[in-house]
């Protein structure tokens, strides 16, 4: 009896929003859905990965990659301790030398105070002036950095006197570049893992869901369905389920980027704060795109490889 | 319209289940497709809806050879064909409806045409009221009419029909019958699957008789079996 009044539940059919297929029943669908929000999520943690990344080797590097300095040691080649005075008119010698040179903004000798301030934390406060002998210390701010550049100035330079020495923060700079480029690659490889995990899910559901109809599919083809008629169904609604997915995914990864850019506090110097320009949030919303083309892509191969298949 | 030559048909490394069968029908013909259970009629209609290619011999329709034909053009040689499957083959997730506008939407009509088409022809076998229903709550005799619906609501070229009026009463049989009488005057090429003595006296038309594998030919109340090569 209460079977009897189910299949009366059943006997109307439901609109279909135009599917042939019964596409729309069952948990795989779901499945689906959840599949694809968890992969959009992986893919904007690592995306945001890679943006702070970006953003922390800029705060480090821009105070150095346009700079060097330029050293007057206190003592010189031959043992001996440079007077004030000398090192105050080599100082003034390279300021004169460096004048011409176009590509560069501005060459500030420091003062004995500032360079004492810089000594300060490793040789106390106290250390008065004269004392003990200090370098003299020429700041150059670049308007571009390239090795020809870097190469004439250093001649220049040294013509004065051959012990004078070039800090270019090479070092320094490359090993924060290097750092952030590993990191940035193992965020790429994580993205393309996503990327290929998405789409072998996508065939595999693609794949069951069609094994699942194979019966009615041949009654399409058998009743003149073009292969195209067939795969423009499977394909949109590989598409919807990838396009619901892929939004819960963004939200999701949105409330915990919100969450962590709050939490972590801009002052920090090391660190600066995941604050992401317009640009980058442009990048997080084109995320659901980029993964729904894939699906709709990978839908499409999927459907027209398997009917090919079919007899 | 049809030409088969030589055709041979097995299923795997079975017997085989038609061989050497031999005819022409011309366009506008109108034949009863006749012979013992098990004789393989049901086999040879899948060859003339292109559901299968024969192991052997030569299918010609619509004056194209079949055998090697690429799939997008199989697809379109299907689309003047409506067929009526012994077992229905309705698609049990859509409304009676939407099995009947099956073959419009395939070819690509318009909704407001399509609605009122398949409306039309849904009162016209008597289901008006069951529109909305799904397959799986219709009678026997109700799947029939939707299958027979689907078979010709896109007037198709040629008409294949097995065992249609199987499960209805003469009645609504003979009226089934009208239809693709009808349908043949218009222009349709109709085979039609049977063992019903009394439809087939009734209507007259010629008979294609397969038995252990081959064809025969009875013209009009001729009862003289004759090899069907001799005919034509
Ligand atoms: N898909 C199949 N695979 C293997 N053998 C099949 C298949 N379909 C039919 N056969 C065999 O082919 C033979 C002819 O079957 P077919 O269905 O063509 O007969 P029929 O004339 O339509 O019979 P009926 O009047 O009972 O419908 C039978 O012996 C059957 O076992
Ligand atoms: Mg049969």
């Amino acid at each position: 009896m209460s079977r009897f009044s189910k299949n009366k539940r059943l006997g109307i059919a439901e609109s279909k929003g135009r599917y042939d297929l019964p596409l729309n029943k069952g948990s795989a669908s779901n499945f689906m859905i959840v599949l694809v929000a968890l992969m959009t999520f992986l893919a904007m943690m690592a995306l945001s990965a890679t943006f702070l990344l970006n953003s922390v080797t800029h705060h480090w590097s821009s105070g150095l990659e346009n700079s060097l300095t330029i050293e007057i040691p206190a003592v010189d080649t031959d043992e001996n301790i440079r007077s004030q005075e000398d090192i105050q008119a080599l100082s003034q010698r390279v300021q004169d030398t460096l004048q011409p040179f176009a590509e560069i903004n501005a060459a500030t000798a420091l003062t004995q105070e500032e360079i004492q301030e810089l000594v300060s934390p490793w040789l106390g406060e106290d250390l008065a002036v004269g004392e003990m002998p200090l370098p003299g210390l020429i700041s150059v701010e670049l308007s571009s950095r390239n090795p020809e550049n870097i190469q004439s100035i250093t001649e220049a330079v040294k013509a004065i006197a051959s012990d004078i020495k070039i800090d270019t923060h090479e070092t320094w700079l490359n090993d924060i570049l290097r750092l952030a480029g590993t990191l940035k690659i193992s965020a790429s490889f994580v993205t393309l893992i996503i990327g290929l995990t998405t789409i072998t899910a996508i065939a595999g559901a693609i794949r069951s869901r069609m094994a699942e109809h194979r019966d009615d599919i041949e009654l399409l083809h058998l009743m003149g369905a073009s292969d195209m008629y067939i795969t423009k169904q499977l394909q949109r609604h590989a598409l919807i389920l990838t396009i619901k997915g892929s939004l819960l995914g963004l939200g999701a990864g949105l409330v915990i980027i919100a969450a962590m850019s709050l939490l972590s506090s801009s002052d920090n110097p090391v660190m600066p704060g995941l604050s992401l320009d317009i640009v980058n949030i442009s990048g997080l919303f084109l995320l659901p795109v980029a993964i729904s083309f894939i699906a709709w892509i990978t839908a499409r191969f999927t459907v027209l490889r398997v009917l090919g298949q079919m007899p | 319209m049809i030409k088969f030559e030589h055709v041979g048909l097995r299923y795997g490394i079975g017997p085989e289940v038609l061989s050497d069968v031999n005819f022409t029908l011309e366009p506008g013909s109108f034949h009863f497709l006749t012979g013992p259970s098990g004789a393989g009629k049901t086999s040879l209609m899948s060859l003339m809806f292109l559901g299968r290619k024969p192991t052997r011999g030569l299918v010609t329709m619509f004056d194209q050879n079949v055998n090697d034909m690429d799939r997008a053009k199989l697809s379109k040689l299907r689309q003047k064909i409506g067929v009526v499957f012994q077992e229905f083959r309705l698609l049990p997730h859509l409304s009676a409806f939407d099995n009947v506008a099956l073959p419009l939407r395939i070819t690509g009509h318009r909704e407001s045409e399509i609605k009122s088409n398949v409306d039309e022809l849904l009162e016209w076998v008597g289901l008006g009221d069951y529109k909305n229903v799904l397959p799986l709550t219709l009678s026997g005799g109700q799947q029939q009419r939707v299958a027979i619906a689907r078979a010709v609501i896109a007037r198709p070229k040629l008409l294949l029909a097995d065992e249609p009026t199987g499960n209805l009463d003469d009645n609504i049989g003979f009226r089934l019958m009208h239809l693709f009488e009808q349908l043949n005057r218009m222009g349709t090429t109709i085979v039609i699957a049977t063992h019903s003595q009394s439809i087939m006296e009734k209507f007259g038309h010629p008979r294609l008789v397969l038995d252990s594998g081959t064809l025969h030919v009875h013209e009009q109340s001729n009862w003289v079996q004759k090899n069907i090569e001799g005919v034509y």
